[in-house]
């Protein structure tokens, strides 16, 4: 190899910062910083460049949750099936109903806060967040009512497998729902001016988890109802 | 300490590794001696010895070295982002990794109830570990790829982290789930594993063997998918060509990652409680093959008829090759359910596995430590004692692990009954020839850390002439990597043999602007 050339390539090629002329290829309508700002025509507060990173997280995390209650789910219908006849259920208490329009009734809050925020509303956004958070803690408080009135029934975890599965499923889904509480708290009350996240994608995200929540409350009372 | 830098994690994962791997082979050398000396593989001490060595080297060295170690440190910088994507997550990974070590490693001293308890804490910590890393993996290379770097242009380190991060996600996710039910029962009395005869010690040491096994499975796909993609990217560079049908082996890399997802599935759920089961695992675990035979006509069809560099990283590459070829032939008499009953013993089983998991995978991580450990230290690696330790390492393991296969079919020959003593000529071989391998790596222990303590720098940033973005950045690589600058990428990573101004390569980040002014 020719010294001269070599130490001139050398240079340019360990030259590794920046566009060096040209344009750039394209990166399959990625430029790199995620930043697809404007999506909502009238949003007060575009998103952060490099935010969207944090909505892929919580989607990649999502598959992971659902994945760990799949197995669970699979444990349930194997372990129904081959105790068919022995299979002895229980009967859920009527409080998860309530319970289940509590939820529902936060996810609705929710997508009213969301709106609000669109619509530079503040004060509407924090009253409806508010809401959703409260809607979600009574939910937490209700499920707890229901394991105790289930103890009281004589359902305690050792006595069925049924009763097992129950609690669970309940607590599993508790434990995940109260991450998304703590992500409501979190995105109402904490200054998010100054972080790289900001309001709006910290909104979306803590939305798309709660809601999310919200359906995989729905399959496991279908399979604890159904499952019986 | 707490820096949950990318670069210090992956390094702190690499020295958990080496630690591991030292105490995993100190454990080995234990084992042979006492069954040299007549302790016989049914000892309680022996058992325990073997779980404490499967478990570290499986979890802690195989897992932990080529996807956390040399992915958290490298895969930022091979797609031009200046960190992960989630930083908090990479430092809470690695400190969880460490909390399930001590548990794993420390249950071995304590009494069996507890000690399961202990190493099922463990076995749960590595779980959270894995799906955070995964997580953190997934977000990393969707969203923070530099400006130019399509899918077509990730180089296949990349894509095998991406594939390992897609698996795990899933996998630890269904193990964990395992786990919960596990706990309960342990903890809440629950009876979804056992009716009631959890407390006696027999149930407890096979449920503690049943789930080291659940674990094993899918780890043998986590683990071998990131050393798919080193051996590629090493080969090619330095067999100094583009890699051999680099899109098909992109496919035949995410096709490891869904049979592999298959086969752990059914035989987590569907093995002894179906009939058909084993035959679905059977056929799923044969359909490995598929990907597996293009990976090997892409390496060796990269190698064929190229100007070869025989650096060591090279010779570990090959060294791979060969070991997972022939790992993979006994695997694939493991995979027919009636050949494996009829020919296979332990001995068989453990053959094919340290040849095809063990052996092949620790070669891959050696390649990938002598190739990036002038960008990981700033120093190159000696590579006259780096060969000498390959050629000792390479005919010690197959000295060792290929009388096993041996040993295996001749134990079934004689209706199980071993046939070969403990003090037979056969197994005194494979003793020596393990404790020769060992002693082997006291010569790279001595050439990593002379290397390590050596004063003079890498002469170069990019001694090996690759293409990739890492060798474009100073050795050591600087704090903030790329700056505030940003690369661009222009190009595949895998542009060698297009002759250009006295060089044989093309960088990935540099424009054809630059390069019409070079001509």
């Amino acid at each position: 190899m020719s010294g001269t050339v070599l130490d001139d390539i050398e240079l340019i090629i360990e030259d590794v910062h920046g566009n060096h002329g040209g344009k750039p290829p394209s990166r399959d309508g990625d430029d790199g910083g995620g930043d697809d700002g404007g999506r909502d025509g009238n949003a007060p507060e575009p998103r952060r460049p490099g935010s969207r990173k944090y909505s892929t997280a919580v989607a990649v995390a999502m598959l992971s949750i659902v994945m760990f209650f799949m197995v669970l789910t699979a444990a349930f219908l194997v372990l129904r099936t081959e105790n068919l006849h022995t299979w002895a259920g229980i009967r859920l208490p009527r409080i998860l109903w309530l319970n289940t329009c509590l939820l529902m009734a936060s996810s609705a809050t929710l997508e009213v806060a969301r709106r609000r925020l669109n619509m530079d509303d503040s004060r509407g956004f924090h009253r409806m967040w508010a809401i959703t958070t409260v809607l979600g803690m009574l939910f937490v408080v209700g499920q707890v009512i229901a394991w105790r009135q289930l103890a009281a029934q004589g359902f305690y975890e050792t006595s069925r497998m049924a009763s097992g599965f129950f609690y669970v499923f309940t607590v599993l889904h508790a434990v995940h729902l109260l991450g998304g509480l703590c992500a409501l708290l979190y995105v109402g009350w904490h200054n998010l001016d100054a972080s790289r996240i900001g309001r709006p994608m910290a909104v979306e995200v803590a939305s798309y988890y709660w809601h999310f929540m919200d359906g995989l409350w729905l399959f496991l009372l279908a399979l604890l109802y159904f499952g019986q | 300490m707490l820096s949950c830098g990318h670069k210090q994690t992956g390094l702190r994962y690499l020295w958990l590794a080496l630690f591991s791997v030292v105490l995993g082979m100190a454990l080995s050398v234990s084992m042979r001696l006492q069954m040299a000396h007549g302790g016989g593989a049914a000892s309680n001490r022996y058992t325990v010895l073997l779980l404490l060595h499967g478990s570290l080297m499986v979890f802690f060295v195989l897992t932990s070295a080529p996807q956390f170690g040399f992915g958290y440190f490298f895969l930022p910088l091979q797609i031009g982002a200046n960190e992960m994507a989630l930083p908090l997550l990479s430092g809470l990974s690695f400190w969880l990794t460490l909390a399930a070590l001590l548990g794993i490693a420390g249950s071995s001293l304590l009494p069996l109830r507890l000690g399961m308890e202990v190493w099922l804490a463990g076995v749960i910590c590595f779980c959270f570990a894995a799906i955070l890393s995964a997580v953190n993996f997934c977000t990393t290379v969707t969203d923070q790829r530099t400006s130019g770097m399509t899918l077509t242009r990730l180089p296949l380190t990349v894509w095998a982290w991406y594939v390992t991060a897609v698996l795990s996600l899933l996998i630890f996710g269904i193990l964990l789930a395992a786990c919960a039910l596990l706990v309960s029962d342990w903890f809440f009395g629950t009876q979804f594993f056992a009716s009631g005869q959890v407390h006696s010690d027999a149930a407890l040491a096979a449920l503690w063997q049943r789930w080291f096994w659940f674990f094993a499975q899918a780890e043998v796909y986590a683990a071998m998918l990131p050393c798919f993609g080193i051996v590629s990217h090493v080969i090619a560079t330095f067999a100094r060509r583009p890699v051999f049908a680099e899109r098909a082996v992109v496919l035949a890399l995410c096709g490891v990652g869904v049979v592999g997802f298959c086969v752990w599935g059914l035989h987590m759920f569907s093995s002894a409680m179906n009939p058909y089961s084993p035959l679905v695992f059977a056929q799923l675990a044969g359909s490995l093959g598929i990907p597996a035979s293009v990976l090997l006509a892409s390496w060796i069809l990269t190698l064929w008829g190229s100007e070869v560099r025989l650096t060591t990283a090279m010779l570990f590459a090959v060294g791979f090759i060969s070991l997972f070829l022939t790992g993979g032939l006994s695997g694939l008499f493991l995979a027919s359910r009636d050949v494996a009953v009829a020919a296979a013993s332990n001995d068989f089983v453990t053959g094919h596995f340290h040849l095809v998991m063990g052996v092949a995978a620790t070669f891959a991580i050696l390649g990938a430590l002598f190739f990036w450990f002038p960008k990981l230290f700033g120093r190159p690696m000696n590579e006259t004692l780096g060969k000498t330790h390959f050629w000792i390492t390479f005919a010690g393991v197959y000295c060792t692990f290929m009388p096993m296969h041996w040993l295996g079919l001749l134990d079934r020959t004689r209706g199980g009954v071993p046939a070969i003593s403990a003090g037979s000529a056969a197994r005194t071989f494979i003793t020596t020839a393990a404790m020769v391998t060992i002693a082997a790596q006291a010569i790279f222990l001595v050439n990593f850390f002379s290397s390590l303590w050596r004063k003079a720098p890498c002469a170069s940033r990019n001694p090996w002439h690759a293409t990739t973005l890492e060798w474009f950045l100073p050795s050591p690589v600087p704090a903030d990597d790329f700056g505030n600058s940003k690369p661009c990428i222009y190009r595949s990573a895998y542009m060698y043999g297009a002759r250009f101004a006295g060089l044989d390569f093309l960088p990935q980040h540099v424009s054809p602007q630059q390069l019409a002014k070079l001509h």
